[in-house]
């Protein structure tokens, strides 16, 4: 009967012991139960970095779109005796628009003395960019497969580039460009400089 | 039972089961901490870069997570573009100076990275294994592994020779459009850190 009792005293005890833990744990005080089994702190194997290829470029930036997103799955029903899943990550990355000047041919600039007119391509999305450090998990639910959050990202850039271009990316990064062409022509002592871009689509 | 133990336990188990029960409430009133997710922030930003080489790099990520309650061990490939140039807000007037209708001599800032892309498409999981008393790698856990991927090809990448490629590259660059314009002697030099060279 002593056993029994000193059985139930220490169930009793790691019950409040986890009772206690638990609410510290909730509002961030201490590291949630699951996170005390995954371990301590998490350092990479050092591995090389290889080069697989090197381009020469000639792309002109000269706009960019900086945003925030706050991306969610919704619940994603599983079968039956499985978890349902959930993601919502907060998303942090850019979006960068200008010219492709490797499509300047010998005939888009045309000079008559003091006067030069350069044929640009159309301004275009030359790249979105969110990198692993701007993915921020919120609220995880269920298994969430290396694949399935691929998509959920690559979904989120997307989101990035109609973003950026319902905010008028293309329209201002044609007309930076020319501003920004302008001036480097009349530095270099041209009097008229005519830039024509045509439109994006 | 009411007999099995001895007042005094009785008495002991009795405030330790009213003990559970009163934090058994205080659990489910703490709502588990959530950060309010931060505000959309969308701005549109003029650039002035010139992007003259673009390096695709690549690297495994792996991480061995071993306990005496059981190991875990997974593994990424990843791969990354790099493109370095030169920003041309950093030309200013005095860069440009003309010798005659035909000679012209450019001073370029120094080339710097300008854009670091880590496509999500570009990365695959080939390994990931979790023992029995373990946890698996959540979606947090690996975006985190990641992320140190990205901060060591950063750091590796800056030890290339990108930005000696995107300073030759941006010479020619520049003098080959400048002869298209008509000039006929055209040099093109950059600035030195804090002066030229």
């Amino acid at each position: 009967m002593k056993k029994l009792l000193s059985v139930l005293h220490l169930a009793a005890l790691l019950a409040v012991l986890l009772l206690l833990y638990n609410p510290l744990a909730k509002i961030g005080l201490l590291p949630s139960l699951p996170a005390l089994f995954r371990g301590g702190a998490t350092a990479i194997e050092e591995t090389p970095v290889i080069i697989q290829q090197v381009k020469n470029i000639a792309q002109m930036f000269t706009q960019t779109f900086y945003d925030e997103y706050v991306y969610d799955t919704g619940l994603i029903r599983t079968p039956a005796f499985s978890q349902n899943k959930r993601l919502i990550f907060i998303a942090k990355g850019e979006v960068i628009a200008g010219f492709d000047l490797s499509e300047l041919s010998e005939k888009s600039i045309i000079r008559r003395d003091k006067s030069i007119v350069v044929k640009l391509p159309p301004a275009r999305i030359l790249d979105v960019v969110i990198n692993p450090s701007g993915f921020e998990t919120f609220i995880e639910e269920g298994e969430i497969t290396f694949e399935e959050s691929k998509k959920f990202h690559e979904d989120a850039r997307r989101i990035f580039e109609r973003n950026a271009r319902e905010k008028g990316i293309l329209r201002n990064s044609a007309e930076q460009g020319r501003q920004m062409l302008e001036k480097f022509f009349r530095l270099l002592g041209f009097e008229t400089v005519d830039i024509i871009i045509p439109a994006s689509r | 039972m009411r007999n099995a133990f001895p007042p005094p336990a009785r008495k002991r188990l009795a405030v330790l089961a009213a003990v559970i029960l009163l934090l058994l409430a205080v659990n489910l009133a703490v709502p588990a901490r959530k950060v309010r997710p931060p505000l959309t922030a969308r701005t549109l930003k003029d650039l002035a870069e010139l992007a003259t080489v673009e390096y695709e790099v690549t690297k495994i990520v792996s991480y061995k997570d071993v306990a005496w309650y059981g190991d875990r061990k997974i593994l990424f490939e990843t791969a990354a573009v790099v493109k370095a140039g030169i920003d041309l807000n950093e030309l200013a007037d005095q860069d440009i100076r003309l010798d005659g209708a035909d000679a012209v001599v450019v001073t370029l800032p120094r080339p710097k990275i300008l854009l670091f892309n880590m496509k999500p498409e570009h990365m695959r999981e080939i390994f990931n294994e979790s023992g029995i008393l373990r946890s698996d790698f959540s979606n947090e856990e690996k975006d985190g592994l990641l992320s140190q991927g990205e901060k060591d090809i950063r750091a590796k990448v800056a030890h290339m020779d990108i930005l000696e490629r995107a300073a030759r590259n941006a010479r020619i660059l520049v003098e080959s459009w400048l002869k298209k314009m008509g000039f006929a002697t055209v040099k093109v030099a950059f600035k030195a850190q804090g002066g030229r060279s």
